[in-house]
């Protein structure tokens, strides 16, 4: 086969692009492994949020041998900002059906815990969101993790440059961390799902609004190495009105009627992006996580209720990561 | 920080106690930590700790170390470095680099707030005054604000556009902003932001974005009766856990004595 001086030059562009994008992960900088053998994925058919939502995930979660008793749940949704109209947040029905069903299955507190990433205003997002309300409604509590008391932990991996971390005090306390995440395409990290919506534990008081630091040792780096730090021990993604394009703030609402339960956050994840029409495979996050904190591979997870199918036209996303699109 | 700027001296024990604890926290360097306990390297809390101590002159070596840690922090986009590489290969955000001002933490860029603080700072810290740098960072600072306003007005935390699209505004962003600009009416992103947040502030209930308004705007000479017997309203119903949030909400309810200081 013969190649012109164009396809050459072609051909190594694309391969130091690739070892740029993966460069810094080839060699492995976590110093644990919480892959489970095989891991379990629940999705659950939701249209929209005024139908029943309580028993319908207190049954989907009554599928997994989770044991919440006598536990101290945190809740962690994707509470970022509130523009009329676009599709941001973790619906507040979702968390607090979830708050309901982790009650049931004998939790001792449920919390729910955010560190808004945009709005400084804590109490402004919440009422704009509709949380607020919600959390009156069902007695929930609420921890603001921009400003919660703080401790240093070491980080449980060095992808970034950073050591440790300043990380809330209810986080670390928790025994249960559920992250809820809006499912999301983003502009720097290409999706925000389960992993990447823990970057909301890192507290602004400390890091700043945004938290700009992890931008700068990259964010890609960032989820792995708070992930590796603060375990993530359920997965409830809110794919009910989606996000394309623009994310994590000003894309276009996309409705998937999903919701997807997980006991394994790289598991969640990569059915996420393949909900999404993406190759998780070409995520730099969730690839290499699942080196360590879990399962990409379909072979190794146990898919139930609903049928897992692409969608016939993948999620739009900005264009430099048009690469991750699976069609 | 927030509550050594709300307490009053009338108050002897709490503000002289607030004040032993500011001075006793000053970092090594100067600087001021977010936190009893934080790391050394220092943070955005600097320019408030210097902004409360801003009339007392016995403490003149505290602030002089201050200022000089305050003088050297700046956005990582002012180096010639990051300044190319945003002209040239990361250009989805819409700002001018050249325009600097301060971050949150050491080693990051410029944002609005840290930077609306620092102005603030070197503005009524009496030992700025002749320290010809600091003139310099307050032209480029307040540069800065004015370039990365929203597209009709106000400030989220940073930039005003970004992928092509404006970003939405918030109250508390643009209202510490105005602060910093008090001494520029005349721009035109200042008049469009106080158009903004005047009418914005008459849905706000939430103490914190509320009592910042009312603040910005009385500074701009705007009445801000009914902003205040709405925060009023609020503080008397609400429970405040956050000490920054109770001790801003007190500051705009006496935000005449906040403005005298803003004005010395």
């Amino acid at each position: 086969m013969t190649m012109t001086r164009r396809e050459f030059l072609a051909t190594v562009a694309a391969v130091s692009a690739g070892v740029t994008v993966s460069a810094p992960f080839f060699r492995p900088r976590y110093r644990i492994d919480r892959r489970p053998g095989r891991s379990r994925v629940v999705l659950l058919r939701l249209e929209n949020y005024s139908r029943p939502i309580d028993e319908l995930l207190f049954l989907g979660l009554r599928l997994f041998p989770i044991n919440v008793q006598g536990k101290t749940v945190l809740l962690k949704p994707n509470l970022v900002d509130y523009i009329p109209g676009n599709a941001i947040n973790t619906h507040p029905r979702l968390v607090m059906a979830a708050a309901e069903a982790f009650r049931r299955l004998g939790a001792r507190n449920v919390v729910v815990g955010e560190g808004a990433g945009h709005q400084r205003d804590t109490e402004l997002v919440l009422f704009e969101s509709g949380y607020e309300r919600e959390l009156q409604l069902h007695n929930i509590p609420f921890v603001d993790l921009n400003r919660d008391e703080l401790l240093r932990l070491r980080l449980g991996a060095s992808y970034t440059d950073l050591e440790y971390l300043w990380l809330p005090k209810a986080v670390l306390a928790s025994e249960f961390i559920v992250s809820m995440p809006k499912v999301k395409t983003h502009h720097w990290s290409g999706v925000t799902l389960s992993l990447k919506n823990m970057l909301g534990v890192v507290p602004g008081n400390k890091y700043g609004w945004p938290k700009n630091i992890l931008h700068w040792q990259g964010i890609q780096q960032s989820v792995l190495d708070v992930c590796a730090t603060v375990p993530i021990h359920f997965v409830i993604a809110d794919a009910v009105i989606a996000m394309e394009g623009n994310g994590p703030l000003n894309g276009s609402p996309r409705p998937l009627g999903m919701v997807v339960l997980a006991d394994d956050p790289v598991a969640a994840d990569a059915s996420c992006a393949r909900l999404m029409g993406f190759e998780p495979g070409r995520i730099p996050h969730i690839r290499e996580a699942s080196r360590f904190l879990g399962n990409s591979s379909p072979v190794l997870i146990d898919q139930a209720g609903e049928v897992l199918r692409r969608p016939e036209m993948p999620f739009q996303v900005v264009p430099h990561f048009q690469h991750i699109r699976a069609i | 920080m927030y509550s050594m700027l709300a307490l009053q001296r009338e108050h002897e024990g709490a503000y002289a106690g607030a004040l032993r604890c500011l001075l006793d926290c000053q970092n090594p360097n100067g600087s001021w930590p977010c936190f009893i306990g934080d790391d050394g390297e220092g943070a955005w809390t600097t320019a408030l700790a210097l902004l409360a101590l801003a009339n007392h002159f016995a403490e003149g070596a505290s602030q002089r170390k201050g200022l000089q840690w305050l003088l050297q922090s700046a956005g990582k986009e002012s180096s010639w470095l990051w300044r190319w590489k945003f002209r040239t290969s990361d250009r989805q955000v819409r700002f001018d680099a050249s325009k600097f001002g301060w971050p949150w933490q050491p080693n990051t860029n410029s944002w609005v707030v840290p930077t609306a603080f620092a102005i603030l700072a070197l503005r009524h810290l009496p030992c700025a005054w002749s320290v010809e740098h600091s003139g310099f960072r307050l032209e480029r600072g307040t540069e800065m604000l004015l370039d990365r306003v929203c597209p009709g007005g106000g400030w989220n935390a940073g930039n005003g556009v970004v992928y092509g699209v404006p970003l939405a505004p918030h109250p508390d962003d643009t209202a510490i902003a105005l602060l910093a600009l008090k001494h520029c009416p005349e721009e035109s992103a200042v008049r469009e932001s106080l158009a903004w947040l005047e009418s914005e502030a008459l849905t706000l209930w939430a103490p914190w974005s509320l009592a910042w308004s009312a603040l910005a705007l009385a500074a701009h000479s705007r009445c801000v009766a009914r902003l205040l017997n709405c925060l009023a309203d609020r503080v008397g119903h609400i429970d405040m856990s956050d000490n920054a949030t109770l001790a801003v909400s007190a500051l705009a309810l006496d935000s005449e004595r906040f403005l005298a200081l803003l004005s010395s």
